[in-house]
């Protein structure tokens, strides 16, 4: 268990998460609302070499954003960021092509609100919990 | 008078979940010229099939569900739009279509048809950036724009800020850094349980509701750049609402009032604060929140105060139109049909 105590703390907690990665990782994150998980995202790409902003898939329900950095580690050449707030079930998941992705080592898959699609989810996956803590600016950070 | 310098134009689509035709009359300045003036666009027929209530349900849009309505509706859609103008298939010059960014399995439809009308018609066809058409509603104000113009994207996808330098040439320099401005506007008329879709519900109730009632975080506001964030504004919402102890309608009000007071001040200050740096000589606005009506009234006392044009479409050609798309493809060159692919995740 982890605990940062600001944002810049869980963005750079994702920046050294990334740099595990080598592709096929599905990382499965969960937390309420305002948790802290887009930042962790944000984090996360960062440390793999993206450049560009990332934006809530909310609407979208699915971002690819290319890798140009592939190094002898990383065989990954995209990360697919999923977003299931939304959904009530699995099946869009599917309808869009997502869980095509799920796996695969081209590609680190991370997923945000994942307890609403349990039922696709793959079983070799990464969990990490976010939660916060009474004091609002702590997050509590669990990875299994 | 040469023939040519009349252009009809058929838009499609159906990147989220309207499906729209619509047939726009282009008139050139000049026979030679392909550069018109704003002011020449005239919409023949526009036709939206809106999806809102099937995915009232859900509190949000289901690409399946949406897809599958596409399909029902385009063909009915695009021959009550032929209908409407008078027009036959072979008065059309041209065919622009939505291939991104939107929901995947939604920019299909309107795509697939569209390729195959342009074959089957024999006509020349465009692939549009939705975003950009966004933009080009603004052409359809009937104003003459002057440039340099900023121009402020906001809806459920997006929230950017272009700078438009003329009539083709634009350039993003700003964009929210998390959730787009709809977004957040729905999430927010999610946690509060008022339903879906959040934008004119919150505007509804915030009429009864005190702006001033509670100060919500405006993030990034005196930030030195164009950018916007909105996740954080929600996560105010968020803890304000859980150390309530009850919530009754005039709380409600008051939030949703003091939300879109903060969202409007964040989007219209940076707006103001863009065009000051680019020496703009026009404000615009477009996308589904510009329908919203206090941002509309907060920017143009803004604008006109500046001393800036203000250039705003109707309410209806803020939210997605195939009006705006046909626009757009008067100033896009032709893709072979068998080329056109639709890219979800498409940039301006």
């Amino acid at each position: 268990m982890i605990i940062t105590k600001s944002e810049k703390q869980t963005f750079e907690l994702g920046k050294k998460l990334a740099k595990k990665l080598r592709g096929g990782e599905v990382l499965a994150l969960s937390g309420e609302l305002g948790a802290g998980k887009t930042i962790l995202v944000k984090g996360i790409a960062a440390g793999l070499g993206i450049k560009k902003i990332i934006t809530s898939p909310t609407f979208v329900l699915m971002k690819v954003y290319q890798l140009r950095a592939r190094t002898l580690k990383l065989k990954a050449n995209k990360l697919v960021h999923i977003d299931c707030y939304r959904l009530t079930n699995a099946q869009a998941i599917i309808d869009i092509g997502a869980k095509e992705y799920f796996n695969r080592p081209d590609a680190i898959t991370v997923i945000e609100w994942p307890e609403k699609i349990k039922e696709v989810l793959p079983r070799q996956k990464m969990n990490i919990k976010l939660s916060l803590r009474h004091n609002f600016n702590q997050r509590e950070i669990t990875l299994k | 008078m040469s023939k040519k310098n009349k252009t009809i134009i058929l838009g499609i689509e159906s990147s989220c979940d309207e499906t729209a035709a619509a047939l726009v009359k282009v008139e050139a300045d000049s026979p030679r010229s392909t550069r018109v003036v704003a002011g020449r666009f005239k919409i023949l027929a526009g036709v939206v099939a809106s999806q809102i209530k099937i995915h009232q349900k859900f509190g949000g849009v289901v690409p399946e569900v949406a897809a599958r309505n596409h399909v029902k509706n385009i063909l009915p859609v695009v021959s009550q739009a032929l209908a409407k103008a008078k027009i036959k298939p072979a008065k059309i010059d041209k065919i622009a279509v939505t291939t991104g960014p939107g929901l995947i399995t939604s920019l299909m439809v309107g795509t697939e048809t569209a390729k195959v009308l342009a074959y089957a018609w024999k006509k020349p066809i465009c692939s549009i950036n939705h975003l950009k058409a966004h933009l080009y509603a603004n052409w359809l104000t009937g104003e003459k724009i002057k440039f340099p113009a900023i121009c402020l994207i906001v809806s459920g996808g997006h929230t950017d800020l272009i700078l438009v330098k003329n009539q083709t040439t634009f350039k993003k320099i700003g964009q929210t850094i998390d959730d787009a401005a709809g977004e957040a506007f729905d999430k927010v008329a999610q946690l509060l349980k008022i339903g879906y879709p959040g934008g004119p519900i919150i505007s509804q109730l915030a009429k009864k509701g005190n702006p001033k009632a509670f100060n919500f975080a405006r993030p990034m506001i005196n930030s030195d750049n164009f950018n916007f964030s909105f996740s954080g504004l929600k996560t105010s919402v968020l803890y304000t609402v859980q150390k309530l102890k009850k919530i009754d309608p005039k709380i409600t009000a008051d939030l949703c009032a003091s939300f879109q007071q903060a969202a409007i001040d964040v989007l219209t200050s940076k707006t103001m604060k863009a065009a000051i740096n680019y020496q703009a000589k026009t404000i615009m606005i477009s996308g589904g929140v510009a329908a919203n009506k206090l941002l509309r009234q907060t920017m143009e006392a803004k604008a006109k105060k500046a001393g800036l044009n203000f250039l705003m479409p109707d309410s209806a050609l803020c939210t997605d139109n195939a009006a705006m798309i046909a626009v757009a493809g008067y100033f896009t060159k032709p893709t072979a049909w068998q080329k056109l692919r639709v890219d979800p995740n498409w940039e301006l």
